[in-house]
């Protein structure tokens, strides 16, 4: 059976990340998510996709190609204009042929791999599936009932001021050619063909009861950050890598080719150092840390629970907590991210648009690829640092930075 | 409590009986085996472990055989070994049984065999009998006449099934005080402790009565009185169940599935005909006294008909626990006992119904499993129609045995005269609409009650609380969470709680409270009260609140909102959604959902 993965989408809510990259290049637990995605479609038997691509979508595809380093064969579709998942999902209809096929959303991920049960749950109904989870809040989401048949008796979408929390589609589906018929007919609206579907004889619903995250606001990339890296359970140290001695390793460690981890440095698992990394002396890297490739860590600095994407300079006697970084990002020394509000309340994140409550009591700063930090910073709780920012010594920063595109 | 299965077929029985100790393995699944024979020679397989995991390490599928007894076993004589797994062997390894019960004077017979110089090789009371048949086998040269010789001389309970390298083509099988169960295939024939055993097979059954034993061959079978040899006439039950309700049905586990059941199960206690609860209610109304019996969740069921009957009848029915009944129930002639038992096996359940019965009191009961002893034993047995329910954890069926005993004590009231047509009326539309509440409601909470399960699995300590009927809710809700996530639950008044326990609460102690309507003006404002009584002492409190209860709802650190609900239903809805809590924090802390760690499905020894 063929995929269709769906990665072109624009999520402005995840800014400053998704300017500068399609959402499924975010590195989750040192790893794009679309990789995650390619490896639980390898590992269920399917060896081919359709990519459906069009925001930044060139790193993408120069960094899965063809697919074959993943095990996979993949084509990419693209999407010209961003008209919603149906007119996405229309696209692939050329390159399909009149069979059944499995449709993805390419910024979803399980802490375990739907695939497999998806497709059985398929070949022994025989009808189109869905798979379905409980997400911690169902208001984002097309919410379903479902009957002792776990068939879906019926589907709202988005389910305005009404106090429910459902099963809700989880972004994984096997569909029969008709559904592009169907879009045909309901004028690409995939959440139209859903209605019809379910209407007309029940959508076969397949529930995944274990972890889901849809990648909606940064924080998340942390809480999926976590979800991956808990189902670890083996440290992995790459033979090249040079560790030198008083290097103190706890628990599932995972350490890449080429890094060098100096003298006097403690890594507590899980955590991830990415290829061709560097970790200064005495630094601490703490639980439910991913340090992207070639990055490098300086002097005395504490990580804990945060992710970068790599190719990044961090100064010496850095604190990076809770916190998201881009890629290429420089900051100079010594820069502390508050991660909590004294009082311990939760903490609220600006956005673009609005401020949301994170529902998080600790959380640091997002800063955005190249970002360029100088050295004494001190970031408030919920900084966010768009991509492309210069920041002088010495200043104390809070809130949404404003765009400073003084790329020099 | 242990599976027996047998058949015989014109193929090789591997498979499908393997495949029948997988549906039986909720009634025991400590040790299994399986003993075909073939080649004139009886070929035996067993282990300890559950079905799948014996299969893998004893391979019991690459038997092979014309017919065959498979068993999977819950112990309670002899400790969970290789040894004392069925099926049990005769020295001579001419005679093979599976048995499901308990002989009681087996220590005796052991010393005699014994000293004739047999040795055993298991501590169970299953090996003494085959021993036994074989002897008399060597005396009698007849397979029938000794199978009956040697159950003569058994006491206690049994359903036991044999085969023999003397008989090729007949399996034997007899029952006393345990299930038994034939099916009848086209050119195979089945024989198991409960239909489960072979619903994938044949859809036709003949439920044994007790002291009968059965010669079954590929196309035929004799029913015979194992009290004087005459041959008994027995009819034919079609089984309506959909083999596919045996099944998950792609649901994760059992439990979920049979909670998704639920309305559907209550259409079906519903369609209970008014006939019977009429029948049922008038016994009630003419009972000098009545008594509800049952045992772990029945006996909550029983306490909420106990508040049920109070408060639509004035009458004051006591619910006492099976096991106690004897000890407390002072039950004289004409009194009225009635049991509530899923499986209709429940052991104490059938003690307190043969006591009641020596005491010359009228009896019924509110069964789920056709064919069960309790079921027989009774004069009025209604069937509550639920289908099998295989998760250890009871859900679906207390549902409707709570709503059948709704339904009798309102008929009840109506005959009375306590109740005018108006409140009967009023009754009938609500809960003809419950069905399709409690679908709603399961869906739209899910997320809820998932959500609360994960923030609080850890919570090793929980109070429940509930006044009025209320308060059997909190208990049989209480239960649940224990049962299924091994962490502790108690469940008490409401106003009980300043009586004592008061003293344990602090933060970490959590309590989930059954809040009552806002009308129930009474018991929603003693609920308010031991909520505030925890509160003020820090306790973390959970809940269920109808709608439009702000006041409940600004006490909760988590609550769960519930559509508003005629009063007499609103213990069920909640009930309901007490099942699911219990669910998410069990799958939240990876319990064994399905089949809980030292339980069994039905508990048929005392």
């Amino acid at each position: 059976m063929k995929a269709v993965i769906l990665v072109a989408n624009y999520s402005p809510r995840l800014l400053p990340f998704t300017a500068t990259r399609a959402k499924p290049m975010i590195r989750i637990a040192g790893r794009p998510i679309l990789e995650s995605i390619l490896n639980g479609l390898h590992n269920a038997g399917v060896h081919e996709a359709l990519v459906v691509v069009h925001h930044e979508q060139q790193a993408l595809r120069d960094h899965f190609g063809n697919g074959s380093n993943f095990g996979m064969s993949l084509e990419y579709v693209e999407q010209q204009e961003l008209l919603g998942i149906g007119h996405a999902l229309s696209c692939c209809e050329p390159y399909l042929k009149r069979q059944p096929f499995l449709l993805v959303y390419g910024d979803v991920l399980a802490d375990g791999n739907p695939v497999p049960q998806l497709l059985r749950t398929f070949a022994e109904t025989g009808r189109e599936v869905a798979l379905v989870t409980l997400p911690r809040n169902s208001n984002e989401y097309g919410n379903v009932y479902l009957d002792n048949e776990m068939k879906i008796r019926r589907f709202i979408e988005k389910p305005q001021g009404r106090m429910q929390s459902n099963y809700v589609f989880a972004g994984g589906f096997v569909l029969q050619p008709r559904i592009f018929d169907l879009l045909r007919q309901h004028g690409q609206s995939i959440e139209a063909c859903y209605q019809y579907l379910v209407q007309s004889d029940g959508l076969q619903a397949d529930l995944w009861e274990g972890t889901w995250i849809d990648l909606i606001y940064p924080w998340h990339i942390l809480e999926a950050n976590q979800m991956m890296m808990s189902a670890w359970r083996t440290a992995h140290i790459h033979q090249s890598a040079r560790l030198a001695g008083n290097v103190q390793l706890e628990g599932p460690v995972v350490i890449e080719r080429d890094v060098v981890i100096e003298s006097g440095a403690v890594l507590k698992g899980p955590c991830f150092i990415g290829e061709g990394s560097y970790i200064g002396n005495n630094s601490l890297i703490r639980t439910f840390s991913a340090i992207g490739p070639d990055s490098v860590v300086g002097y005395g600095s504490e990580l804990k629970n945060c992710v970068l994407f790599g190719r990044s300079d961090l100064g010496r006697l850095s604190f990076i907590g809770d916190s998201v970084i881009g890629e290429g990002v420089s900051i100079g020394t010594a820069l502390t991210t508050v991660n909590h509000f004294s009082d311990g309340k939760n903490i609220v994140v600006s956005t673009a648009n609005e401020s949301v409550d994170s529902g998080l009591p600790k959380l640091g700063a997002f800063i955005g690829d190249r970002a360029r930090i100088g050295a004494r910073q001190t970031m408030a709780p919920a900084t966010i640092v768009p991509a492309g920012s210069f920041i002088e010594d010495n200043i104390s920063l809070r809130g949404r930075v404003p765009e400073n595109p003084k790329e020099s | 409590m242990c599976g027996i299965s047998g058949m015989i077929n014109a193929k090789n029985v591997a498979h499908p009986l393997y495949a029948s100790i997988r549906n039986l393995e909720y009634r025991g699944y400590d040790s299994c085996g399986m003993a075909l024979l073939d080649a004139g020679k009886i070929w035996t397989r067993k282990n300890t472990g559950g079905v799948e995991e014996v299969n893998q390490r004893e391979r019991l599928t690459q038997l092979s055989g014309r017919l065959g007894i498979a068993h999977t076993r819950w112990a309670t004589h002899g400790i969970v070994s290789r040894e004392n797994a069925h099926p049990h062997l005769s020295t001579n390894e001419a005679f093979a049984v599976v048995h499901n019960g308990i002989f009681s004077n087996y220590q005796d017979l052991r010393e005699e065999l014994e000293a004739e110089g047999i040795t055993f090789c298991s501590q169970t009371d299953t090996e003494v009998f085959v021993q036994l048949m074989a002897r008399h086998y060597d005396r009698l040269q007849n397979t029938e006449r000794a199978f009956v010789a040697a159950l003569e001389q058994m006491e206690g309970s049994f359903a036991i099934v044999m085969i023999s390298v003397h008989e090729l083509d007949r399996l034997f099988c007899a029952k006393r005080n345990s299930p038994l169960i034939l099916g009848l295939g086209e050119g195979s024939n089945y024989v198991g402790s409960d239909i489960n055993a072979f619903l994938e097979y044949t859809r036709r059954a003949v439920v044994l009565d007790d002291d009968e034993y059965v010669m079954l061959t590929q196309e035929s079978y004799q029913i015979c009185s194992l009290r004087d040899g005459q041959q008994v006439e027995k009819n034919i039950l079609h089984i309506d169940w959909d083999a596919e309700t045996t099944r998950k049905g792609g649901f994760a586990h059992y439990m979920l599935k049979e909670i998704f059941d639920e309305p559907q199960t209550l259409r079906q206690a519903l369609k209970i005909p008014d006939e019977e609860i009429r029948k049922l209610a008038q016994k009630f109304a003419e009972a000098p006294q009545a008594y509800l019996v049952g045992v772990g969740t029945t006996f909550y069921v029983a306490q909420l008909g106990q508040y049920f009957f109070s408060q639509l009848t004035g009458r004051y029915f006591p619910a006492i626990s099976s096991d106690e009944f004897i000890d407390i129930a002072g039950v004289q002639a004409q009194d009225l006992v009635l049991a509530v038992s899923q499986s209709g096996e429940t052991y104490d359940t059938k003690m307190a119904l043969n006591f009641a019965r020596q005491r010359g009191a009228k009896t019924a009961a509110i069964v789920n499993v056709m064919g069960s002893s309790i079921g027989m034993q009774v004069d009025q047995i209604i069937m509550q129609g639920s289908g099998p329910e295989i998760c250890v954890v009871s859900t679906k069926a207390a549902m409707a045995q709570t709503l059948i005993l709704l339904r009798t004590a309102v008929e009840t009231g109506r005959q009375q005269g306590n109740l005018d047509d108006q409140q009967f009326d009023s009754f009938i539309a609500a809960v003809d609409r419950l069905p399709d509440l409690i679908q709603d409601a399961l869906n739209e909470q899910s997320g809820f009650l998932r959500n609360i399960a994960r923030s609080t699995s850890w919570v090793p300590n929980w109070l429940f609380l509930g006044c009025g009927q209320y308060y059997p809710v909190a208990m049989e809700s209480a239960l649940k969470m224990k049962e299924v996530t091994y962490q502790h639950a108690e469940g008490m008044p409401a106003g009980f709680l300043k009586h004592g326990t008061l003293s344990m609460i602090e933060k970490s102690v959590h309590s989930l409270f059954f809040v009552p309507l806002p009308e129930q003006q009474d018991l929603h404002r003693r609920t308010l009260i031991a909520m505030e009584e925890i509160r003020t002492r820090g306790g973390t409190l959970a809940g269920f609140v109808f709608k439009g209860d702000r006041h409940a709802y600004e006490v909760l650190d988590y609550a769960v909102e519930l559509p508003t609900v005629h009063p007499w239903l609103a213990p069920l809805l909640q009930m309901t959604m007490a099942q699911l809590l219990s669910y998410y924090a069990a799958l939240d802390l990876g319990r064994n959902i399905d089949k809980p760690r030292n339980l069994a499905k039905s508990v048929t020894v005392g």
